[in-house]
């Protein structure tokens, strides 16, 4: 049962991603007053990119064609490492959230590359804006982690899950709200989502993301939107199992695990909510005001890892 | 009466990291008004700090002062300033001359100091390590605020959290101050922002802009 439920978290962390994806969209086009899409949409957009052609620049090498397979392996194996509907995860690690971080740091650099093997000055152009954002999201999110570490006292997601549903909910700490706040902005850029970047467009200059992603087309593509689909997921599910865990089941039955489910659809209602009041009411920074706007959740998160020196609980 | 008690202790334990995260949100703002809501939020913190005091040391002045506190400056300064910003027709820029992303490394380092301060002092003190701290980086913040933000109004911002911080040393530290005292700091305060109001207004009609760092001749 433990096996079975743990298989079916990872399945859910991958097949559900595309709902998430077309359920932000339709919140966003309610609160625009807009009818919007089918929330089942980016279901049918996979299925019709993986049934066409698979077009390569002519300049292309082994490295691009390569890199949507190799993205998105190593998003699946990331997946794998966090609790969703108990605190057990399928690979659970002593120090995985090191292993975690730098499993989603492959994904970018392997796309980074292919979008320059790509040939075109707009790939150059988004894997050099990539790597800026990269480089300035990574640090925060790893002492983010270490903080929440520090506090569990153990260095493995599912056991930080397992040792946050002991504390007392109304026992705010200093160190959680301090790490939260950081990883919420650490979030939204490492998902390209709007005050960073805008997932919805191919026709900015600004663009990061998709201007990596120009060259490519058919099921390269459709892997591409997928992974990227599983990130913001991902991401999701991190923030849930580091700091609002509440609700996993505790025992491995059928009825527990999807009482748990229900929970975490509900946590994961509360942040797509969140996020599509954000992107609909903040306009998107300009490029150079993106790395100040990652230093603050630096600041956070350094202050984060120093609370737990200062604040003995 | 045993949910108030339960609400009353989880304010006097998250009143600190609540006032952390306003001094370090107005760090990062780049509007004015942005600051003024932030101020207000302070304040109402500051608000429940003085009613969770009050319930638990049995002081029934403490009321008063919340009540005053609630008016003064959770309603009345904010919206006189965001008044004060629509008649001035002001730029909504802060005019910081340090990017919000360096200004919240200064006050991260600043509330790493204000632990570091109160640290010293704790044994002499009955009152938490965590409160205290947070009155003296009020202190710090507003002090920095006045410091590193060119706008007028924002000096008149961060003078406001400054007192902010006053106000509350003096809470946890003495367990409430003689009300008549407390009543003449806040009048004192409306007064004082009464006239850097009208300062404001001179400033914008001899100079048409309120940047202070712009001073520099003096005109008749």
């Amino acid at each position: 049962m433990n096996l079975l439920a743990n298989v079916i978290q990872v399945l859910i962390l991958v097949l559900a991603a595309p709902l998430l994806r077309g359920f932000i969209a339709r919140l966003k086009a309610i609160i625009q007053r807009r009818r919007g899409a089918s929330i089942w949409r980016p279901y049918a957009d996979l299925w019709k990119l993986f049934h066409k052609e698979d077009l390569v620049p002519k300049t292309a090498t082994a490295v691009f064609r390569g890199a949507p397979a190799i993205g998105f392996a190593v998003t699946l194996v990331a997946t794998a490492f966090l609790p969703l509907l108990h605190s057990n995860a399928l690979v659970q690690l002593d120090g995985d959230i090191f292993l975690f971080v730098y499993l989603l740091v492959i994904v970018r650099f392997v796309m980074s590359l292919a979008a320059l093997d790509g040939g075109s000055a707009f790939g150059g152009m988004g894997s050099s804006r990539e790597a800026l954002v990269a480089t300035l999201a990574e640090a925060p999110l790893f002492l983010v982690l270490t903080a929440v570490a520090i506090l569990a006292k153990t260095s493995s997601l599912s056991q930080m899950a397992q040792w946050t549903t002991t504390q007392n909910f109304f026992d705010i700490s200093t160190v959680h709200i301090l790490a939260f706040a950081a990883l919420v902005i650490v979030a939204i850029a490492e998902t390209g989502r709007i005050p960073v970047d805008n997932p919805t467009t191919h026709l900015e200059l600004t663009m990061i993301h998709e201007a990596m992603v120009l060259e490519y087309s058919g099921p390269s593509l459709a892997l591409i939107e997928w992974s990227q689909a599983i990130k913001l997921h991902v991401m999701g599910a991190l923030m849930v199992a580091l700091f609002a865990p509440w609700g996993m089941s505790a025992v491995d039955t059928a009825g527990g695990l999807l009482v748990a489910l229900g929970v975490y659809a509900l946590k994961l209602l509360g942040l797509a909510i969140g996020l599509s009041i954000v992107e609909s009411s903040v306009a998107k920074l300009r490029m150079y005001v993106v790395p100040d706007f990652l230093r603050v959740a630096s600041a956070l998160a350094i202050l984060a890892v120093i609370f737990t020196a200062i604040t003995k609980r | 009466m045993g949910i108030i008690e339960l609400a009353l202790a989880k304010v006097l334990s998250s009143a600190a990291v609540l006032l952390f995260a306003t001094v370090l949100l107005m760090a990062t703002a780049r509007r004015i008004s942005t600051c003024a809501y932030l101020f207000a939020c302070q304040s109402a913190i500051l608000t429940a700090e003085v009613v969770a005091v009050g319930y638990f040391q049995h002081i029934p002045g403490a009321y008063v002062i919340a009540g005053v506190v609630l008016l003064a400056k959770v309603v009345g300064i904010p919206f006189a300033l965001l008044w004060l910003m629509k008649k001035l027709h002001t730029p909504h820029d802060v005019g910081a001359s340090l990017s919000p992303g360096y200004s919240i490394f200064v006050m991260s380092g600043l509330v790493v100091l204000s632990f570091a301060v109160v640290r010293l002092y704790l044994q002499e003190l009955r009152a938490a390590e965590v409160i205290l701290a947070a009155a003296v980086a009020l202190i710090l913040s507003g002090a920095f605020l006045m410091v590193t933000r060119s706008k007028a109004l924002m000096l008149m911002i961060g003078l406001l959290v400054l007192e902010n911080g006053i106000f509350l040393a003096a809470l946890v530290t003495t367990f409430g101050m003689p009300l008549i005292i407390e009543i003449g700091i806040v009048f004192d305060l409306l007064i004082g922002l009464l006239l850097m109001g009208i300062f404001v207004f001179r400033i914008r009609s001899t100079f048409d802009h309120l940047d202070v760092s712009r001073l520099r001749r003096l005109r008749g």
